[in-house]
């Protein structure tokens, strides 16, 4: 099934200049490594009270929220080209910053092993920050701890492997922000898919002078989802085609591409949405002894806290949506085998609509504290704006229950005609599908229905 | 773009080398720097974490200084005593109180947290020693005081137990409850003492701090035998604050609240949040033990505190009228109880 | 082809803002019990005791308000009610309960790691904002459901062929 296509670059010829610029990724990375840095020196030496140290405030409200609920519902991948993460590791590589470096990169050239080369790395490293999210959340110290280590892996990755392992394969923020880039209305894609299969040298892929070959190992040829595009833009650099584009496209567009419906990415979705619902509860509900359970106060109880977590996530929702898409199955009477895998994937728009919801609870609550900390990051009484002072004033809480409502149910609906299109897949009666998703669509009426009930009920 | 390639070189290494040495340079070297007298940082944690870091300046009589307070955990408060007036308010967390002052005479002072901060609160002192410039290695002595000294030389001792020891007024006068059945209220102390005659000793301030209500409720008795008791009670409490008639100071009030409360209760019933948490359960300031109860063990006890019970010592914070007016505050909680 | 279906889109949306519309103006009647209701509220490291209350709407509610062992404060979303509680000093906060539905209370003073998530809740029944965002999500759902029902039997055609996906 095609979809409507809008090629940004036809029009705004300047765009692709930008694209096609080498300046262009090192300068946001620059930007991006300044707050960076700035978070890491400040977790380390500014004051432990969390809410007065920037990189608390700067990561975990202000980053946060704009990835959330900005960058990967409209732009998918676009953090990824300025991420300062993988930024000293791949500048060592190549030994390059702006310049494409002709000379062979700087590392060992080992390969990475091929049951690797999926998503539960990024699902485990996930599940292991959730896990300490109480602590690494509210400690500077300890955030600044875990920012540093992302770039020291990175680094260290780089040093064995070519390319971005650390991004496609690793890092644990990446495998979220891939998954819920398919519902972004933004798709780097080639213009004429036939261009590629006829071009020999595949510049995208081997590089050129121009740029490198593509360090996410994804062939622009055959990119049909946003899920691996670290959006780098190299790509536009190599290609002598003038193939390589960006296109705005309905939303959710590569949720639809069925064939490279896996199960590391299903359980991404799971992962996901089980994380917002416990977090909402954990961190947006009255209850204190789950919020003690989770900062670690004792390790008894966290291990208890931790094991339900994880029985949660990994087999509760799991199973009872097995259970709901078995059903599905039955009334559907397909006999090609089950279609849990692929139903999951209905769970990526509803997924990130919670997530949305979940973040602006705290985001408009806590927001105030940017003003603050931007003019004493470390809470050493400095006043470099004039804002030092500014108090603590949530923003526009009356509004907030409205803006949650209609994110979720936003992405219900969205998930409910995914379901309904899943469903009708190779079935004649169209009506018998749309009964045949409905065990699934209560599935995700009822996760819809309490994130409804943590937030208004 | 060698040249292009060389600004970034030099652009990444000043943000990740310069901006960390940029700005803790700025605040531990240029800053200091800058200020034209001695800059001291003291950062507040709980007591359990630490208390003041540090615990102890020395400091030279004549010099400036500016203190700086950091509150790194939860609410905490800072005031220098005694009798420096210097009151800071609280510092929450992350935020950053100063004063600039110049100690002009030798002595001890200590700075403390004026807000409950944890179970362990009262332990949160530091000490500031201002030496002679003359003699910079002789410490200053702590100032001996006459009503403690007095109270020792009687054979009182504000420590003792009910069941050992010398006691006062036939048991120990902070854990000694009579049952009196009285309830007396300063607000009838006036119409209570009208026709009554009252002994001239009992007009004197001085004999009223050394003596307990119950031993004024006998004298009047003896004087007015056919007056009601809860009558004379009355007339004790009104002359027991007639020195301070009317409503306590908004500061003394204050001063309770952030110093004693926690323990003793906003009202004075024994019942504050950290009362149960104390190695003595906290004193309540009601008739039934403070009828058998001296101003001057009271004063004692806030000036030096009291062994073994968790009570601190705040002779170091308030000065003897500082402390006094306390005293009174506790005279009023217990003489303004209605049940 | 594609025109058709973004006009069947469209007048989807058209009907779902409607429903929107009409749940949010529907019109509710107001509340006046009138009474007066006392509460004990309790802050220490990181929770408020009663985590969660309820009174009803048009209440007075007095809450009485206590801090343990540090400094907390008590913002209540919405409300606008702000107030700083010291250990040992009882703080009395008044106000008139007029608007229903689910508030949040915040600590307002930081008071360590787990501050900003030291939240309670108080319940404003009769809780329609909940009740009418639930039916909201339910009725839109049920729109959908209806609106892909009708034009699923219209693609319907007895001859067709099993439709080939994109699997």
């Amino acid at each position: 099934m095609t979809v409507a296509r809008y090629d940004l670059l036809r029009r705004a010829l300047w765009l692709g200049r930008v694209l096609r610029s080498r300046l262009l990724q090192p300068a946001l990375m620059l930007v991006t490594l300044v707050v960076f840095t700035l978070a890491i020196v400040t977790g380390l030496f500014g004051t432990p009270a969390g809410s007065r140290n920037f990189g608390i405030v700067f990561v975990w409200i202000v980053w946060w929220a704009l990835l959330i609920v900005v960058l990967v519902p409209l732009f998918g991948r676009v953090w990824c080209m300025m991420c300062p993460i993988p930024a000293p590791g791949e500048w060592l590589q190549r030994r390059a910053i702006v310049r494409r470096n002709p000379g062979r990169p700087r590392t060992l050239r080992k390969r990475w092993p091929r049951r690797l080369k999926n998503m539960w790395l990024q699902n485990i490293g996930f599940l292991g920050v959730a896990l300490f999210s109480g602590v690494i959340l509210t400690r500077p110290s300890v955030s600044a701890v875990v920012l540093l280590a992302f770039p020291l892996i990175a680094l260290g990755l780089s040093l064995l492997y070519e390319n971005r392992v650390f991004c496609r394969y690793v890092c644990p923020v990446g495998g979220f922000i891939g998954l819920y880039a398919m519902m972004a209305p933004l798709e780097l894609r080639t213009r004429d898919c036939s261009t590629c299969r006829l071009h020999r040298t595949k510049d995208c892929v081997a590089g050129n002078a121009q740029g490198y070959g593509c360090p996410w190992m994804v062939y622009p040829g055959n990119l049909d989802r946003n899920t691996y595009c670290g959006m780098c833009m190299e790509c536009f650099k190599t290609c002598p085609k003038d193939n390589i584009t960006l296109n705005l496209r309905p939303f959710g567009a590569d949720l639809f591409v069925s064939k490279s419906h896996r199960l590391d990415e299903a359980y991404k979705a799971f992962i996901m949405l089980g994380c917002a619902l416990l977090y909402s509860a954990v961190f947006l509900g009255p209850w204190g002894w789950l919020k003690s359970w989770a900062s670690l106060e004792s390790l008894p109880n966290w291990l208890l806290y931790a094991a339900g977590l994880l029985a949660i996530v990994l087999a509760l929702i799991p199973g009872l949506f097995r259970l709901c898409a078995a059903l599905s199955d039955r009334l559907a009477g397909h006999r090609a085998g089950s279609r849990f895998v692929t139903y999951a994937y209905t769970l990526v728009p509803l997924g990130l609509a919670a997530w949305i919801a979940f973040s602006l609870g705290f985001v408009f609550v806590n927001g105030s504290y940017a003003l603050s900390v931007i003019s004493d990051p470390f809470g050493w009484g400095w006043n470099l704006f004039g804002t030092a002072h500014m108090p603590w004033t949530p923003f526009a809480p009356q509004l907030l229950s409205f803006l949650q409502v209609g994110v979720l149910t936003g992405g219900l609906l969205f998930a409910a005609s995914m379901t309904v299109r899943f469903a009708g897949d190779g079935m004649v009666d169209a009506r018998r599908a749309l009964v045949a998703g409905l065990p699934v669509i209560a599935f995700q009426l009822v996760m819809t229905l309490a994130f409804l009930w943590l937030y208004l009920g | 773009m060698r040249r292009l390639e060389g600004i970034a070189i030099a652009l990444v290494l000043s943000v990740l080398v310069g901006l960390p040495v940029a700005t803790l340079g700025y605040q531990y070297v240029v800053r200091p720097a800058q200020s034209e007298h001695r800059v001291i940082d003291i950062i507040a944690y709980a007591p359990e974490a630490g208390g003041f870091q540090p615990t102890v300046i020395r400091l030279t009589a004549g010099e400036t200084v500016t203190l700086r307070f950091h509150a790194a955990d939860v609410v905490h408060g800072v005031a220098i005593g005694p009798g420096l007036g210097i009151d800071l308010g609280h510092i929450d967390p992350g935020e950053v109180r100063e004063i600039t002052y110049t100690f002009d005479q030798p002595g001890l002072f200590t700075y403390y947290c004026t807000t409950w901060c944890s179970k362990d609160h009262w332990r949160m002192r530091g000490v500031i020693e201002v030496v002679d410039p003359a003699s910079p290695d002789s410490l200053p002595l702590p100032e001996r005081d006459p009503i403690i000294d007095a109270l020792a030389a009687e054979g009182i001792d504000i420590d003792t137990y009910p069941d050992g020891g010398p006691t006062h007024g036939g048991a120990h006068p902070a854990r000694v409850r009579v049952s009196t059945g009285l309830t007396p209220h300063v607000a009838r102390g006036e119409t209570a003492l009208t026709g009554l005659t009252v002994p001239d000793i009992l007009a004197s301030l001085e004999w009223r701090r050394a003596h307990t209500p119950l031993e004024a409720l006998e004298l009047l008795a003896q004087e007015n035998a056919d007056a009601d008791r809860a009558r004379l009670a009355d007339a004790v409490a009104g002359l027991w604050l007639s020195h301070t008639p009317g409503q306590p100071a908004a500061g003394t009030v204050a001063s309770y609240n952030a110093n004693c409360a926690a323990c003793h209760g906003q009202t004075g019933a024994g019942d504050g949040p950290a009362a149960g948490q104390t190695a003595e359960e906290p004193a309540a300031f009601r008739p039934d033990s403070m009828l058998p109860m001296r101003s001057d063990v009271l004063y004692a006890k806030i000036q030096r505190g009291g062994m073994g019970t968790d009570m601190p010592n705040f002779g170091t914070l308030f000065t003897p009228e500082e402390t006094w007016a306390l005293v009174d505050y506790l005279w009023w909680l217990t003489f303004t109880d209605d049940p | 082809m594609r025109g058709w279906r973004w006009k069947r889109e469209a007048r989807l949306a058209g009907w779902l803002g409607v429903l929107a519309l009409f749940i949010l103006l529907l019109p509710v009647p107001a509340h006046g019990t009138l009474r007066t209701l006392h509460l004990d509220l309790d802050a220490r490291q990181f929770e408020f005791t009663p985590p969660r209350f309820e009174v009803a709407q048009g209440d007075e509610v007095v809450i009485r308000l206590s801090a343990s062992d540090v400094v907390h404060g008590f913002y209540l979303d919405d409300y606008g009610i702000e107030r700083r509680v010291v250990p040992g000093v009882v703080e009395e906060i008044r106000f008139t309960a007029d608007r229903a539905g689910k508030f949040r209370f915040r600590c307002s003073v930081s008071c360590g790691p787990m501050h900003p998530f030291m939240i309670g809740e108080l319940v404003v029944t009769p809780n329609l904002p909940f009740f009418k965002a639930a039916g909201f999500v339910v009725l839109a759902l049920g729109l959908l459901l209806a609106h892909r029902w009708r034009h699923l039997s219209a693609a319907l055609s007895p001859q067709a062929e099993p439709v080939q996906g994109d699997r």
